[in-house]
């Protein structure tokens, strides 16, 4: 197999595999926003962690200086005060997690919605396919079975249902060649 | 060269401050960037998760970017990269992709009945591609597929001509071999 042929048929299956589906509008908004958090969160997190050491070195520190039961409920405090700051900044790291949970269910959501055809353009397809239809049916009365007054009464009707739809261009048109026939 | 010009401004932009220089960035090479993924991942449709990884790479690193090749050359790099780490955690999941892939191939074989290629020979194709190890389909489908020139490819996978040139042609021996049967059949 030559060159040429390998590349003829990974550009034939490529055509056919056709494009991917259309990247979402708001793709650079949601890698903004991923981005964000992400530098939130590499931000928070060694300072939870920097924050929890200076305290234990504190404690640490303070443990060696200080003599006896004083030493003890020194211990306890200090204890007590880094279990709530690591809380606070366990809590804040869960926070942004939980959050960034929600914005992505929330994509997901609006990435469906998306999906949903847009129900105006439906009426404007059933409208376009009701108007071809009448402007079908009457162009067989016309020219199959010769009932030229029931094809005018369509083409008419077909105007006066949609007259800004591009099928009653076409019986506007058909109606003016009738009446050359007429004449 | 209008639009290189253009590129650095909006990283010039970007690295001021300005992050609406990145909306810019995104609808200009979104686009592309979908077509190789889609391409590099042998046409699985599926692109839009990597795509939002290959854009937050880009947004993360745009600071870093100095400007010695193109911007489009720049992410297309990361996307290759991208490719290659999302394809290794999609072969531990490979079944379940492939099934998808092959309900949306047969989704969209079934519209399709105007293309000259029939869907046993796509099917070929694809396997073909998606069974090439990445050092070998990179190469093809930059070449091939996105038409690109070789000072871009060996740029882009970072290395020199003459290894870009070896892997060209190692994988078209693969492809060679495993379509061998398909041509006698259908060329």
């Amino acid at each position: 197999m030559t060159e040429d042929k390998i590349k003829n048929l990974l550009q034939e299956a490529d055509r056919m595999a056709g494009l991917p589906a259309p990247v979402s509008v708001s793709l650079s908004a949601v890698v903004r926003r991923r981005a964000h958090r992400r530098r939130f969160v590499s931000l928070a997190a060694p300072l939870a962690t920097a924050a929890v050491v200076l305290i234990a070195a504190g404690i640490w520190n303070l443990a060696i200086r200080t003599p006896g039961n004083t030493k003890i409920a020194l211990l306890e405090t200090q204890l007590k005060q880094l279990q709530v700051r690591t809380d606070a900044a366990l809590n804040l790291i869960q926070e942004v997690l939980v959050e960034e949970q929600k914005q992505h269910s929330l994509d997901e959501l609006e990435a469906q919605l998306a999906s949903i055809p847009d129900p105006l353009e439906e009426i404007q397809k059933q409208v376009d396919k009701t108007a071809f239809i009448l402007v079908y049916h009457a162009d067989r009365l016309y020219r199959e079975l010769n009932r030229t007054d029931s094809a005018v009464e369509t083409y008419n009707r077909v105007i006066e249902l949609f007259p800004q739809n591009r099928w009653a261009k076409v019986a506007r048109q058909r109606l003016s060649e009738i009446e050359k026939q007429k004449i | 060269m209008a639009d290189t010009i253009d590129d650095e401004h909006l990283v010039k932009q970007f690295n001021r401050g300005d992050e609406s220089a990145f909306d810019r960035i995104v609808e200009r090479y979104s686009s592309d960037i979908a077509a190789l993924a889609n391409r590099l991942l042998g046409w699985s449709g599926e692109v839009e998760d990597v795509t939002q990884d290959i854009f937050l790479a880009a947004f993360l690193g745009l600071k870093k970017f100095r400007c010695e090749c193109s911007l489009k050359t720049w992410l297309f790099t990361i996307t290759v990269n991208k490719c290659r780490s999302y394809r290794y955690k999609r072969i531990l999941h490979r079944r379940r992709i492939l099934q998808a892939a092959d309900k949306a191939f047969l989704a969209s074989a079934g519209t399709a009945d105007k293309t000259p290629m029939d869907s046993e020979t796509f099917e070929s194709v694809r396997r073909a591609i998606q069974v090439l190890p990445a050092k070998y389909r990179e190469p093809i489908v930059l070449r091939y597929l996105q038409e690109l020139g070789t000072d871009e490819i060996s740029r882009i996978l970072g290395i020199s001509k003459n290894t870009m040139q070896v892997r060209l042609n190692r994988a078209r021996a693969h492809l060679r071999e495993d379509l061998a049967e398909l041509t006698k059949e259908k060329l």
